[in-house]
């Protein structure tokens, strides 16, 4: 107890550098727990981009591609599904519910899908929450829209603005559907997700804007919005399709039925598997960064260690002085370790709570910004475990000129040079 | 009781690495109650010998005897706990740790001895610091705003709380001019009598011989280095 007053009193005497150290160590701690509360925040949202879809369906190529363009609206399909073996597979006994995914078009940077009314009942994201219309409805008529909350908000949009898609993904004034404008009929609530960045139409929408197009151009034919209507809009493929089954035991069966479709080179993917494979090779990133971080908090304790060694000197007489009146040897190196113990845990202590200071600044931003929710959550044990081995670190790093201060007071005894 | 409160027998003593001994003392006595001076030029080992009376230090050969006890049957931490409990020191210089208060400064040995402890009891540090004329109104400052004289007679303070047998000092006096030694002289020799401890006082300063009950020269008692014949 009187160790703890002495050691405590004799780091005060010597706040200035000892706080420096510390700081820096709470700045290191910030880096290291805020990196990974980033990385696990990142995760989140990414994992929870979709959720409650047994398969993916689409046309064969790499599964991380079909996840990339069909969930994350990232590049683009190599080819198309036809509409009959969507509709072959929809019509199976054990499949619940599909989504058709049918995408290429864009307005002004965000991507146009179309898609089922089934689309607003059964997508499911985050812990299976549903899409939450902010206004209107979903979409009944053949020009009826349904956007994001980005788009609406990027764009400033609100119910009844007429909007006139793109062909492909890149604007361009030459390869506008201007002649059939669609009106927008819902906002969709925030979601954190792609959905947010989508203006989602029906399949026959697609197929009345491409009716009187033929492999990229306008073909010569005209027709208008309203005869287009009139026609037959039953589309003939699709990008890809989510689907959902009555019973998830039999998810790999049909997984790999579809992957074996004689009619045509399809491909089915779980969904929260190839999340993880994706992630597995983007988290590698994060890794480094981690890495990164854990070397500043390094840094940082060889600051506090530079402190201690320097401070050995000017303490040899301090040390003589409580030999003198009983203290051990080992007393005097327990002062260095006592020392270094309240540094790195102040340095802790401060840099968890610049965490959530910071946090809950940029919280309501972030939100804003990005559609991701920081929670506020207590240090899981993974963190707790950092600030132990940080802790348990400084005080393997004090025993250094803990030793030597130890080794000088036998010497030195009371005789100190100065 | 032994009258001999400090006895060395045969000491020999040499620094790590050093080829000569520094200290061969055959037989040395120091009674209870006595007032000790040893004198002796510069390096010539008074600081070895204190730290060896002190137990910190431990001799090649011979042995120490303090207070019954041969300081060679205690282990370190013991001989540490002896220290306390029965010694204390007063350095030449910067005796007071200065992020203690003037009083926590003189309390130091009693909390690292439960004996001292008891022995002082609640009010000794402060009548020790009026006793050594330490004004009331630094009792509670930094130690920093003492002078070199007020901070030794601190260190006095410190040296006889808790009634300690053995008072030990390494040259107290060489940090002050000559009024402030003579009052420190006097301030520790009434202390001391009135606790009945034994003064061991090493300097290099014979000018101060005459007012010890006993003086040594140390090289009259230390034989390291004489050829025998
Ligand atoms: N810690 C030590 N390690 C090695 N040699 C020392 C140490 N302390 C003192 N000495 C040597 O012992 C000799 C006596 O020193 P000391 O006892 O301090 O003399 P004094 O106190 O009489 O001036 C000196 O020559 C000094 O160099
Ligand atoms: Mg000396």
């Amino acid at each position: 107890m009187k160790l703890l007053k002495l050691a405590a009193k004799s780091a005060w005497n010597r706040k200035i550098s000892l706080s420096l150290a510390m700081f820096s160590i709470a700045i290191s701690i910030l880096l290291l727990l805020g990196v990974d509360k980033i990385r696990k925040e990142a995760k989140n949202s990414f994992i929870n981009t979709i959720s409650q879809t047994d398969l993916i369906v689409g046309a064969r190529s790499g599964p991380v591609n079909l996840l990339l363009y069909s969930v994350f609206h990232i590049g683009n399909a190599t080819n198309n599904i036809s509409y009959a073996s969507y509709q072959k597979i929809a019509a199976k006994k054990r499949v619940k519910w599909t989504v058709p995914i049918s995408l290429g078009d864009s307005h002004r940077g965000f991507r146009v899908m179309g898609t089922s009314r089934d689309y607003f009942r059964y997508y499911r994201y985050a812990n299976a929450r549903t899409l939450q219309f902010q206004h209107g409805k979903p979409f009944v008529d053949v020009y009826d829209a349904v956007i994001g909350y980005e788009v609406a908000r990027a764009l400033n949009y609100s119910l009844n603005d007429n909007i006139i898609i793109s062909h492909g993904i890149v604007s361009s004034k030459f390869a506008e559907h201007d002649d059939k404008p669609f009106r927008i009929v819902g906002i969709l609530k925030k979601t954190g997700t792609p959905v947010d960045r989508t203006i989602q139409v029906s399949l026959q929408g697609i197929e009345a804007i491409h009716i009187d197009w033929q492999s990229g151009t306008r073909s010569g034919l005209k027709i208008s919005a309203e005869q287009a209507r009139k026609m037959g809009l039953e589309p003939k493929a699709i990008t890809a399709f989510m689907l959902g089954l009555e019973n998830k035991i039999d998810t790999f069966r049909l997984q790999r039925k579809i992957n074996e479709y004689r009619a045509e080179p399809l491909l089915a993917i779980i969904p929260g598997a190839t999340l993880a494979t994706l992630w597995q090779t983007i988290g590698n990133f994060e890794k480094v960064l981690l890495v990164v971080s854990a070397l500043v908090l390094m840094a940082g304790l060889i600051g506090l260690l530079t402190t201690l060694l320097t401070t050995l000197n000017e303490r040899r007489r301090e040390m003589a002085v409580l030999r003198a009146v009983g203290a051990h040897a080992y007393h005097v190196m327990l002062l260095f370790v006592l020392e270094a113990t309240f540094v790195v845990a102040g340095g802790c202590v401060l840099g968890v709570a610049l965490l959530y200071l910071i946090q809950s600044v940029i919280q309501p931003l972030v939100a804003d910004l990005y559609g991701i929710h920081i929670s506020l959550c207590l240090l899981d044990g993974e963190q707790l475990l950092v600030l132990g081995a940080a802790v348990l670190l400084g005080i393997l790093f004090s025993l250094i000129p803990g030793l030597i201060a130890y080794k000088r007071s036998l010497q030195d005894g009371l005789m100190v040079k100065i | 009781m032994n009258p001999n409160v400090i006895k060395l027998h045969n000491l020999r003593f040499r620094w790590p690495g050093q080829a000569e001994d520094i200290l061969h003392i055959p037989d040395m006595q120091i009674h209870q109650g006595e007032h000790l001076f040893i004198q002796g030029s510069s390096g010539s080992g008074k600081t070895t010998l204190l730290n060896i009376i002190s137990g910190i230090n431990c001799p090649n050969a011979g042995t120490v005897q303090v207070l019954d006890t041969a300081l060679a049957n205690l282990s370190t931490i013991q001989r540490d706990q002896f220290r306390v409990d029965h010694l204390g020191v007063i350095f030449q210089q910067f005796n007071l740790l200065p992020y203690l208060s003037l009083l926590e400064n003189v309390q130091l040995p009693c909390w690292f001895s439960h004996k001292r402890k008891a022995q002082a009891g609640d009010e000794a540090a402060l009548r020790l610091l009026d006793e050594l004329q330490i004004p009331k109104h630094l009792v509670n400052k930094p130690v920093n705003a003492l002078s070199v004289g007020q901070q030794q007679r601190v260190a006095v303070a410190r040296a006889l709380i808790g009634r300690p047998e053995i008072i030990i000092a390494d040259e107290p006096t060489s940090a002050l001019d000559t009024n402030n030694r003579n009052r420190f002289l006097e301030l520790l020799f009434s202390e001391a009598n009135q606790q009945g401890s034994t003064l061991v006082f090493v300097s290099h300063d014979p000018h101060i011989a005459q007012k010890f009950s006993r003086v040594i020269e140390l090289s009259d008692i230390n034989h390291a280095g004489e050829t025998i014949i």
